[in-house]
This record gives structure tokens, C-alpha cells and sequence, in this order.
């Protein structure tokens, strides 16, 4: 066989065995979705009392940026992992707490019904979709002179 | 006592030319002949076989001794040969005439006409016919006919099994047969 | 043409060329004895082989090896020029036995990447896009933000005019200005 006819037969294996792999990996995508979800929350107090980001903040550091505070500090962080639609409560400064119940995993983003209250009171439902490991802020409760910022992130285990 | 091409290889690998002088010595004239037999061109095939002798040269220290030094030898005459074939645009009447020029070197003087014009004929269709041939049945034809390697050496030297040697043999030797069948 | 024969001109190369067993040499041998046709063939391959080695072997002239072995030396010991030593770099890197195994390799790993959805979206570009799909504030002014850089969503909850229990130490100057 000349090298053109060989290279062009090893193409097409190897994009074969490409394929296949894809389509095993997809399927177990698709069958550990049916698991677990890993819900963190960071609790972050932000101010104009000080100009400083808190280290511990460097990897979100950039998302921070578009709430212009000077100063930013991590209260805490907490992680919990709770099954599909059952519901991770986190316990938030300033006597409120923060729901949230994974809904459900499609095109690789989850569906998170979060809920956010002060006592028994609704402050705020949402739902929002977000890429799998990624978050979003949730943010504005006033706390100790300045406002309290949630960074809500989930992980299909 | 006359040093094994082994032998002579290593001290070549240790730097030594006159080692490879001497192994030069011991194959050019059938390198020569080999690549002769498949470019069927004088001028190129001296060329081509001290272009052979130079790479080998240069990539004797690659040379670890699993296979014979001239199987080694062979299948980089062979390679550049059938590269050098597939550049070639000769025109291969440019080839009879460079046989003619031989025969009259060589002065060739016929016992009996028939015979010779008979033979001029035979030599004139065969060399036709070898041209005809693929560059790789072409070698195959010529590295059992001209050095009588065997099919495992000339599968070794083409790099394709002795069931591949055997059948380009086979094929090689049919279309000759065919294309000479008068003259046989 | 009767099977033994068909066998037998199948096997005559190599029964030329000495490659079979004594078996199978003797077998030939003795179809060849009682068969005109096969025979026949025979002797025009054993001719065809004669004329072959005639032409190839006895018509090729002797070389001198002194001046075959300086035309040798002398390509020794020429340093090469720079585009035939890189030609002869690339001549034997590239060879077709590793050029058949290489580009294929390639090709698929392209493919494989540039299919990946986070190629798309890779590291440098991480795209931390989230959609808010439903939204119920009870009341309470909100804004829907996104950062530019890692496209980050912001909810934020403005402060209900009647009041939650705290106030902020830092009235307008806190409210953020986005």
C-alpha cells in the first residue's frame, strides 16, 4: 500500500477509536450526573473600610471587580454534597440562611433552585443554570457596615 | 585471518575508515551491479552506489548487527535507487543506446549472424520488459538473479515478508515469460 | 489445465529458486517427468533466468575500486552545505514508516481538540457564563450584572426601603456603583 493509502486507513482507525471513546466517556458523563452534587459557598464581606482583597479571594478575584468595594474578606466557606432535588442549607451572617436544591444536569450546565432568606422570610428565589464547577455571586444583604456577597458554586459528583 | 564485515563495522564505529575502506572494497563492485541492473544507466548507477557508500558512512553507528551488514548495505542501495527511478525521465531507447555503445566496446563479434542478431533481439525485448516492471518487482528480479539472496534476505533488504518476495518473484517472472514468449 | 499442473506452475518459481521443501521439490520434479506442458514451461523460465542473468550480471562492466573509493572519501570528508545537511536530517527523521504512523496521530489529536467544547472556552477565556432562568425578589429591587472578563454572574439585592433589621453603617456612598 503507497503512504498516502496508509496514512489515510490509520486516519480513519484512530479517529474511529476516537469516537468510541468519546461516546464511553459521554455515556459515563451521563450516568455519574445521577449522583451527587458538591454545593460551596463563600461567605464574603465586602467594604469600603479597607483596600484590601483577601488572599484567600484570589481566584475570584476578577468576578469582584464589577462590585467596585475596595475591600474584600472571606468569612467563611462551607461545602456540602446533597443528592438531586434535595436541599443543602448553609447558615449566613446576620441571622439568614441560603437553600439550595440541584434540580438537574443537561449539556454539561446544572440547574440550581436557590433561595435565600432572613428568618423564615424569602429575600430572594432563583433559579440559575451554570456550567458544571463554575458559580455565580449572589450579593447586597447589609452586613456590619458593609454588604455581604455569596459565591455559590456546584459540581456534579 | 580476513576480519568478518562485523568486525570491520565496529572498528568503523570506532572511528576507523581504513576499516571501511576495506568493506568498501568488498561490495562495490555488487552494489555497482545491483543498481546498474535496476536505473539501467552507467553514469547514474556509479552515482547512486557511491551515494550508497556514504550513507552508510554516516549512519554506521546506527548499525547494531541485527540483520547482515550487506542486507543493511543492500536496502540503502535499493532505497535511493528506486527514489533516483522514480526522479528518473529517461527515456529508456537513451538506455539502448548506452548497451549498444558497450557492445561495441566490448567488441562483440558474432560466431553466427542468426545467433546474434537472435540475441541482440532477446537482449533488446528483456531490457524492455525489466523497465516495464515496477520498482519493486524490478529489485526483486534483480536481487535474486543478480546476488541469488534469499527470499528472506530480499525481504529483509525490501522490507516486506517472503510471502510478498515470492510473489513479486512470481508475478516479475509471468509478465517476463509473457512479454518474451518468442524468443523463449 | 488439470489442478497438478496449475500447482505445479504456481510453485515452479520457487522450485527455481530452490525454496521448497524435498517434499514438494520431488513432487515437481516428478509431475515435470511425465508432463510435456509443464516441462515446457520449465525450460522457458530457466532460459528466461539464463537470458536475465546475462543481461544483468555478465553485461555490467567491472569498476576500478581506487577511483570509486575516492569519489567515496570525497563525499566523506566535503562538509556539506547546510540545505543537504538539513535535507539529510529531514531525510532520515522523516521516513515513510514514521510518516505513516505520525500524521495520522496528528490529524486525530487536532480533530479530537478542536471538537472539545472547552477548547472554545480554555483556560485564559474561561467563560463562567450562568443564566438565571426565573427570579422572584418579593418585592426588593434587583440588578442582573456580568462581568466582562470571566462573564461572572452578579444577582444583587438592593436594600428594601421599609427595611431589613440592620441598617448599613454606609448609606449611598456603599451602595455599590456598578
Amino acid at each position: 500500500m503507497s503512504l498516502l493509502g496508509r496514512m489515510l486507513k490509520r486516519t480513519l482507525l484512530f479517529s474511529y477509536c476516537l469516537i468510541c471513546l468519546g461516546a464511553v466517556h459521554s455515556v459515563n458523563a451521563a450516568e455519574n450526573s445521577s449522583q451527587t452534587v458538591r454545593i460551596k459557598i463563600g461567605t464574603i464581606l465586602a467594604n469600603n473600610q479597607g483596600d484590601e482583597i483577601d488572599p484567600k479571594l484570589n481566584t475570584i478575584k476578577n468576578q469582584l471587580k464589577v462590585m467596585k468595594y475596595r475591600s474584600y474578606r472571606l468569612l467563611k466557606e462551607e461545602t456540602q454534597n446533597v443528592a438531586w432535588q434535595g436541599n443543602a442549607v448553609f447558615e449566613i451572617p446576620g441571622g439568614r440562611s441560603l437553600v439550595v436544591t440541584p434540580q438537574e444536569f443537561r449539556n454539561k450546565q446544572l440547574a440550581l433552585k436557590v433561595r435565600l432568606q432572613h428568618g423564615d422570610k424569602p429575600v430572594v428565589d432563583t433559579t440559575v443554570r451554570l456550567n458544571n464547577g463554575g458559580n455565580f455571586l449572589l450579593g447586597g444583604p447589609p452586613h456590619e457596615g458593609g454588604a455581604l456577597v455569596l459565591s455559590i458554586s456546584a459540581t456534579a459528583q | 585471518m580476513e576480519s568478518s564485515d562485523w568486525e570491520l563495522v565496529q572498528k568503523c564505529q570506532a572511528g576507523k575508515i581504513d576499516a571501511f575502506q576495506e568493506l568498501v572494497s568488498r561490495y562495490h563492485q555488487k552494489i555497482y551491479t545491483v543498481i546498474v541492473g535496476l536505473l539501467r544507466n552507467r553514469e547514474d548507477a556509479l552515482e547512486v552506489a557511491q551515494e550508497t557508500f556514504f550513507r552508510a558512512y554516516r549512519k554506521i553507528k546506527s548499525f547494531q548487527g541485527g540483520s547482515s551488514f550487506y542486507t543493511w548495505l543492500y536496502r540503502i542501495a535499493v532505497n535511493i535507487a528506486i527514489d533516483s527511478q522514480r526522479r528518473q525521465k529517461r527515456n529508456p531507447l537513451d538506455f539502448r543506446e548506452t548497451m549498444d555503445g558497450l557492445f561495441e566496446e566490448q567488441n562483440e563479434v558474432a560466431k553466427d549472424p542468426f545467433s546474434d542478431v537472435h540475441d541482440r533481439e532477446l537482449r533488446e525485448k528483456l531490457v524492455s520488459a525489466i523497465n516495464d516492471l515496477t520498482p519493486e518487482h524490478k529489485a526483486v528480479i534483480i536481487l535474486r538473479t543478480v546476488e541469488g539472496l534469499s527470499y528472506k534476505d530480499i525481504g529483509e533488504i525490501l522490507g516486506c515478508s517472503e510471502g510478498t518476495v515470492m510473489s513479486r518473484l512470481h508475478y516479475a517472472r509471468k509478465k517476463l515469460q509473457q512479454k518474451l514468449s518468442v524468443f523463449l | 489445465m488439470r489442478e497438478d499442473c496449475e500447482r505445479t506452475r504456481e510453485s515452479l518459481s520457487r522450485w527455481v529458486d530452490g525454496h521448497l521443501s524435498v517434499s514438494d521439490a520431488e513432487a515437481i520434479r516428478l509431475h515435470l517427468g511425465g508432463c510435456a506442458a509443464c516441462d515446457r514451461e520449465r525450460r522457458q523460465l530457466e532460459k528466461l533466468e539464463f537470458s536475465l542473468k546475462s543481461v544483468l550480471v555478465s553485461d555490467v562492466p567491472r569498476i576500478d575500486f581506487e577511483p570509486f573509493w575516492a569519489g567515496v572519501r570525497e563525499r566523506i570528508t566535503k562538509k556539506p552545505r547546510r540545505r543537504e545537511a538539513i535535507m539529510e536530517w529531514a531525510r532520515s527523521t522523516f521516513t515513510p514508516p514514521a510518516l505513516a504512523w505520525t500524521v495520522p496521530a496528528v490529524i486525530v489529536v487536532l480533530l479530537g481538540v478542536l471538537s472539545m467544547d472547552s477548547f472554545w472556552r480554555s483556560g485564559w477565556q474561561r467563560n463562567n457564563f450562568a443564566a438565571v432562568e426565573s427570579i422572584d425578589a418579593h418585592g426588593r429591587n434587583i440588578a442582573l450584572l456580568r462581568e466582562d472578563e470571566t462573564k461572572t454572574t452578579v444577582i444583587w439585592l438592593y436594600q428594601n426601603q421599609e427595611g431589613e433589621d440592620e441598617s448599613s453603617g454606609e448609606n449611598a456612598e456603599t451602595n455599590p456603583s456598578f
